[in-house]
């Protein structure tokens, strides 16, 4: 959350330093899971088609990971069609 | 200096990643808290690489090296080279012309056992790397000292190794962000402390910032805290009295300009670290 709020402040700020952290960000979290970019676009794939089975999709979901301390979890978000 | 109990500490210096300050961080710790007036080890376990000897001066008086000392050709104590400017402390050099195969954990953590009895404190240099060098490093230390520099594969490094030293049961892991400078973190070209914290998520026990003095210390083999003119010799005797218990407000990094001033106005009525 914390780190959320901080990026909003810094996105004015395209600086060496934040291209460093933002870059560490993704391959720290990949890292840590054991995963590649890859990985996650066929994670986010089969998810998709398993709710498409039972829903209507609206939009494009979301696949990412979210940071706890040194855990991570993947945050996945699906826009479901309203009536 | 309270700490007379029957065991000294084995701390692992480690990284990941070559070249971000591993055997200068051992070599200034040690001959810090030797000159506190503790009883310092240190293990150089590069083997087939040794740089501590040369770091901290002693490579002249090399015998033996703890391959011959594991392989039963020598003793421990005939290893040990004793450093005549600091009589407390002592180096168990590393063999050059054998390789990291040549021991395993269980030996490192038998020299290192012995060690612990007569020693204070016992510091193993690790190699870089995450091979077989780095788990006879890690076998024997009760904790563990990640250094890296405020550089993108320097943490990546880093974190890999964290994640490893927690695989390895260690729970008191602490990072050192060697080489850190200031003016580049302000014109927003470098990450900074906080960035790093926030990356790694482990507890900070020391930021050494970047000084050409290392370097001049280096070529003459005297460990930089002999240079009391040295930022960074600062920062390694504010760690070492960290390491020993004392709580050590962490140096607020200047520009050097601000620097320069700061240290001839403190000379005069602050105590030496």
């Amino acid at each position: 959350m914390l780190s959320f709020i901080k990026n909003i402040f810094k996105q004015d700020d395209h600086s060496s330093r934040r291209q460093a952290n933002d870059r560490l960000r993704v391959v720290l979290a990949h890292d840590r899971a054991g995963t590649s970019s890859e990985l996650m676009e066929t994670i986010q794939e089969e998810i998709i088609q398993v709710i498409a089975k039972h829903m209507d999709i609206a939009g494009k979901p979301e696949v990412n990971f979210i940071r706890e301390g040194r855990h991570s979890a993947l945050d996945i978000s699906i826009p479901i069609k309203g009536r | 200096m309270e700490k007379n109990q029957s065991k000294g500490e084995a701390i692992v210096v480690t990284s990941g990643k070559g070249g971000v300050g591993k055997t200068t961080t051992v070599a200034n710790l040690s001959t810090s808290l030797a000159e506190m007036g503790y009883k310092v080890a240190v293990m150089d376990l590069d083997i087939g690489l040794k740089k501590l000897d040369l770091i901290l001066g002693l490579e002249n008086r090399v015998i033996y090296d703890i391959v011959q000392v594991i392989e039963g050709e020598c003793t421990l104590k005939q290893a040990l080279v004793k450093d005549k400017r600091f009589p407390g402390l002592s180096m168990l050099p590393a063999a050059q012309t054998r390789n990291k195969d040549d021991i395993t954990p269980e030996q490192v953590q038998q020299v290192c056992e012995s060690l612990k009895e007569e020693f204070d404190y016992v510091f193993l240099d690790c190699p870089a790397g995450i091979e077989q060098g780095f788990k006879n490093a890690i076998a024997a230390a009760d904790k563990a000292i990640v250094v890296t520099n405020p550089e993108i594969s320097a943490v990546r490094d880093a974190d890999r190794i964290i994640g490893m030293l927690e695989s390895a049961q260690y729970n008191d892991i602490n990072l050192l962000v060697n080489r850190v400078q200031n003016d580049m973190v302000k014109s927003g070209n470098m990450m900074s402390i906080e960035d790093l914290t926030e990356h790694l998520c482990i507890n900070l026990l020391g930021i050494v910032p970047e000084d050409k003095n290392v370097l001049i210390s280096t070529n003459k083999g005297e460990p930089i805290i002999l240079n009391q003119r040295s930022q960074a010799a600062q920062a390694f005797n504010n760690i070492a009295h960290r390491i020993s218990g004392e709580d050590v407000p962490f140096l607020q990094l200047e520009d050097v300009s601000f620097w320069s001033k700061l240290r001839g106005l403190g000379r005069s009525f602050l105590p030496t670290r």
